[in-house]
């Protein structure tokens, strides 16, 4: 395990990426300043390749650091004893002997065939899919707005009912994490570049198309406040709760009853948590690999795609299939680079990148924004969004039926939520030993809530002022781009004094948005796909973090990553059956066992009523 | 499955999650040091300078919050990022060196450095916007880390004063004068014609018209370019010694003069590190050894050391044993101790002069050439591990009560 960070591969890294950093930042700092001057000597792909190596490098380098000071301690035994057996096939099985056949190798076959029919049969596979999408979501739209609807309500029960007083890991356990570390490497892991893409595209969609719910006109006054109180609606506390909902059952049963650290740990209500080897529990944790691969791959894809399509729209620097597929493999070097470093090297330490770089940039937007128009509107839609969110989560247009818009746009987006939650779940749970239950609901449902909502309202509204007032037409931009959502964030940010700074940190936050994401991930694959009593070497990671990019690159080259991210979407729908089951089981669990808690309210009027005494004496 | 049994723990949970200590976001003990105030600081410098070439290289509009406050052109801000920078760099230079007027100057030139990408306000601008929004609350709370005073020699507080003097003296007076001067006309006029003349520039274009005016110049010339160049002479000299002395494990004549009833430890033998360690506390000391790698480790570790000959009398003369208070010689060769002694006896005839025999032998010899009082380290030894066996008591009992 390259825990320490002392390896000779590590350290060879070191070497390599140090130079590479100070080499390329050299250029880019120069080509900041000194933008005339370089321009006349670097073009433009150019430009663009050195500074993203830039900033892969250092994220890379940032993430092989040593921790602590113990540079150059002894050897791990384990590396010593894995020095000696270097013959390839002994290394090939000793790896596939700790691998679950099922978890490890159905995901690896069913990849392989799928894009071996994407080759042979494309247009059949393309058909096929979206037709299944189209009736998932439309038909079954109702049990994804009752498994969104319950989650809230289930969250908020946790909040301020009495089970929130439970202890993970019992009443002596002492968090691992400190506060700011577990809310930061819990949030960059549950949301990737969607956020940062969509920040200002989606109050423009529908503004532009306004949900059927608030019946507004097309690019009305009416339709500003119709659109922020939606983008609010699905990035926001109904879409957080999905985690919770997988996260918390899977905490409980890990700490309370020694369950394993797995998605099918939330059936140990009916199964018991020696029943937890049964083949449903196999068939959870491989669906929860494949929502996992899907969705990550995809989105590295379609990130891959999407920030070049917007550098092709700002500086007209077009790159072919092969940039996408060289930013992919860049990507795929950062995060897995990451993964394998460790939760407390690598992946708290890109969090912590991503989270300063995500401050700074919704700073430096208040400053420039137009401060007046964001917070009238921003508030308008927070009110609508406390009136709305009941009668919007309960609504789909067409009785149980959900209406095209819904099915497309809201009905899509909890299935995708969906299919992210068993990954951002389980890390949550992992990262969770120590907290209470309240606290944990407190940082994955509220905080992380309301972090994603700040950003939806400031540069949502933003965007929807500069659009509506004629100032900027981004709908047009978008449209010119063929609909692609990834351009709308650079006629907003042009528009803007130090627009040119903006975009610079729009796609560093691009970049590793998705890299935090994409790190978490491969642990929480690697972790499923060994053996139970086992936990997963450098190389599990290692080999699925490079399937991930690998998958990911095919999704590219055969242009299917619609298709794979219909699919991942598709996931959705069993795991909203068996988020429902969890939950009841949960809900079962908690009633039995846990009685004996007090309630936020409680607990208040207690500290209230010794404070009193207190003060009394 | 009741609650009460122990949780057997995931493997998977433990190795990946949970080994070792307490995982916190950042560890602020390990970045918010003085170091990390000093380099952000030589960061804000080079930010600085870049953002300020950057600013000049092309045209720029002033769209920043304080455009519209400063008074007069705004075209003179541009230059402000490069000075600054410039001196900043020299703030680093004593901030290195932990020097509490380095903090405080350093503190006073920072806000004016905010001048320059407040009043522009373009993109470029913004990185040494943020860089000084770290650095100045980092530096601040490590005020306490920066304490060392600047010391300065009577000669270069006598110079740098002089220097003051002349400079306020010369303004004044040009500028009382002005009718009698060809195109001086304002303040500015004054402090300028001033430095170009003390600094032997004289440009010529503003020139005295009367005698009077003419006297006044000629003070000015002969007090200030003396003052001027005494006061580099001073300033500069010091440091370069101190250069070269570092390279030869040297201590600089400037040192030497300020010796005074120090010990003088002539040579390097095995009791050496124990006598210093006696005497650091106590008094001030000088060793003199021809050893030259010797000499340079006790220089490191801040012993003022001479490489030089100790059986030299003018070297001897060098160490000022004439104002010391006493002499110890301990050379590895009782020989090189007697030429050592002659030499001391023949340079101060009064000094206490202690001497260390490596053979016991030699006591007497080296009692004859001139040592007030030798010791033989091995003897002694001797002694106390015999008293030590037959007593069964501490070894150093002994020579305590022979002290007594």
């Amino acid at each position: 395990m390259g825990i320490q960070g002392v390896g000779v591969v590590e350290r060879l890294l070191r070497k390599l990426l140090a130079p590479l950093f100070v080499l390329s930042g050299a250029v880019v700092v120069l080509g900041f300043f000194f933008p005339d001057l370089v321009g006349e000597t670097v073009s433009g792909r150019l430009w663009l390749a050195v500074s993203l190596v830039f900033f892969g490098s250092g994220l890379a380098y940032l993430a092989v650091l040593p921790a602590g000071d113990d540079e150059g301690g002894a050897f791990d035994p384990e590396y010593i004893l894995e020095v000696r057996r270097l013959g390839l096939r002994e290394t090939v099985k000793g790896f596939l002997s700790r691998q679950d056949p099922v978890t490890f190798g159905v995901p690896v076959v069913a990849f392989g065939l799928f894009f071996l029919g994407q080759l042979l049969v494309p247009s059949g596979t393309v058909t096929a899919v979206d037709a299944a999408q189209g009736l998932v979501t439309t038909y079954a739209g109702w049990l994804f707005a009752v498994v969104a609807a319950v989650s809230v309500l289930f969250c908020l029960a946790l909040l301020v009912g009495p089970w929130g007083a439970v202890k993970l890991g019992g009443p002596d356990a002492e968090p691992a994490y400190t506060y700011p570390v577990y809310f930061t490497m819990f949030f960059t892991a549950g949301i990737a570049a969607g956020i940062v893409f969509w920040g200002p595209a989606e109050a423009l969609f529908h503004y532009e198309t306004p949900p059927p719910y608030f019946d507004a006109e097309p690019r009305s006054e009416a339709a500003i406040g119709a659109a922020l109180t939606y983008a609010l609606f699905h990035w926001g506390f109904s879409a957080w709760a999905a985690y919770i909902v997988v996260g918390v059952p899977i905490a409980y049963f890990v700490y309370q009853r020694g369950a394993p650290l797995r998605v099918s740990t939330i059936l140990a209500p009916f199964l018991g948590v020696d029943g937890l080897g049964s083949r449903w529990c196999r068939l959870v944790d491989l669906l929860a690999v494949f929502a996992t691969i899907g969705g990550i791959a995809t989105s590295i894809a379609l990130v891959g795609q999407q920030f070049l399509a917007g550098i092709d729209f700002q500086w007209a620097v077009t790159f072919g299939t092969v940039g996408s597929v060289l930013f992919v493999a860049g990507l795929t070097l950062v995060f897995v680079v990451s993964a394998q470093s460790g939760v407390h090297r690598g992946i708290r330490r890109l969090a912590g990148v991503n989270v300063v770089l995500f401050g700074l940039f919704a700073a430096l937007f208040v400053v420039v924004a137009p401060r007046g128009v964001v917070a009238g509107s921003a508030s308008n839609a927070l009110g609508s969004y406390a009136v709305h969110a009941v009668p919007m989560s309960l609504y789909l247009g067409d009785g149980l039926l959900a209406d095209p818009w819904v099915a497309g746009w809201t009905v899509w987006n909890w299935a995708w939520w969906l299919s992210w939650a068993p990954f951002a779940g389980l890390f949550l749970a992992a990262l969770s030993r120590g907290r209470r239950i309240r606290t944990v609901v407190f940082t994955g449902f509220v905080a992380t809530s309301l972090a994603t909502m700040a950003w939806f309202l400031l540069l949502g509204s933003t965007s929807l002022h500069l659009q509506h007032a004629g100032i900027v037409d981004v709908l047009g931009a978008i449209d010119a781009a063929g609909g692609d959502e990834a351009v709308a964030g650079f006629p907003v940010f042009e528009a803007l004094p130090i627009g040119r700074l903006l975009m610079f940190l729009f796609l560093a936050l691009i970049v590793v948005f998705m890299a935090t994401s994409a790190d978490t991930s491969t642990l929480v694959v690697a972790v499923l796909s060994t053996r139970r009593e086992l936990a997963p070497t450098t190389g599990a990671i290692v080999f699925w973090g490079i399937l991930q990019g690998l998958v990911a690159v095919a999704v590219l080259v055969t242009g299917s990553a619609e298709i794979l991210q219909a699919m991942a979407v598709l996931t959705g729908a069993p795991f909203a059956v068996v988020v429902l089951a969890a939950l009841v089981g949960l809900a079962a669990t908690l009633l039995r066992e846990e009685r004996d808690h007090p309630s936020i309210v409680e607990a208040a009027r207690s500290r209230l009523v010794d404070r009193g005494e207190d003060a009394d004496r | 499955m009741s609650g009460d049994t122990t949780p057997p723990s995931d493997t998977a949970l433990e190795r990946l999650f949970y080994h070792g200590e307490k995982v916190r976001l950042v560890y602020w003990r390990e970045f918010s040091g003085a170091k990390t105030a000093v380099l952000l600081t030589s960061l804000v410098a080079v930010l600085a300078f870049v953002t300020g070439l950057s600013n000049l290289s092309r045209e720029v509009r002033y769209d920043g919050p304080l455009a519209a406050v400063i008074p007069g052109d705004p075209g003179f801000v541009q230059f402000t990022g490069v000075l600054l920078a410039f001196v900043l760099a020299g703030l680093v230079f004593g901030l290195q060196r932990r020097k509490r007027l380095a903090w405080y100057l350093t503190l006073l030139t920072l806000p004016l450095v905010t001048l320059l990408p407040l009043t522009t306000f373009q993109t470029t601008d913004v990185p040494l916007l943020v860089l000084l929004a770290v650095a100045v609350p980092l530096l601040f709370v490590n005020r306490s880390a920066f304490d060392q005073r600047i010391e300065l020699s009577s000669l270069q507080i006598a110079s740098l004063s002089s220097v003051l003097g002349v400079g306020l003296y010369g303004t004044v007076g040009s500028y009382v004068l002005r009718e009698q001067f060809g195109e001086l006309e304002t303040w500015g006029d004054a402090v300028y014609y001033v430095i170009v003349t003390v600094a032997t520039v004289g440009y010529g274009d503003i020139t005295p018209l009367t005698t009077e005016a003419k006297w006044f110049s000629l003070s000015v010339i002969v007090f200030g370019t003396g003052a001027f160049t005494v006061a580099i002479g001073a300033l500069i000299v010091p440091a370069i010694e101190k250069r070269m002395a570092a390279a030869f494990g040297n201590m600089t004549p400037s040192e030497l003069s300020l010796l005074e009833d120090h010990v003088l430890v002539l040579g390097y033998g095995d009791i050496t590190e124990s006598l210093l360690e006696e005497l650091a506390d106590e008094t001030d000391v000088v060793v003199v050894t021809p050893d030259s790698d010797r000499a340079s480790a006790l220089d490191d570790r801040d012993v003022n050391v001479l490489t030089d000959d100790p059986t030299d009398e003018s070297v001897l003369e060098a160490a000022r044993i004439g104002d010391a208070s006493g002499v110890v010689v301990a050379t590895r060769d009782d020989a090189r101790d007697v030429l050592t002694i002659l030499a001391a006896r023949k340079a101060n005839p009064e000094v206490r002069i202690v001497a260390a025999a490596n053979d016991r032998r030699h006591v007497d010899k080296l009692e004859q050439v001139g040592a007030d009082e030798v010791i033989s380290p091995m003897e002694i030894g001797g002694r106390l591990l015999g008293r030590s066996i037959l007593d069964g008591g501490s070894a150093l009992s002994p020579l305590e009560d022979e002290e007594g």
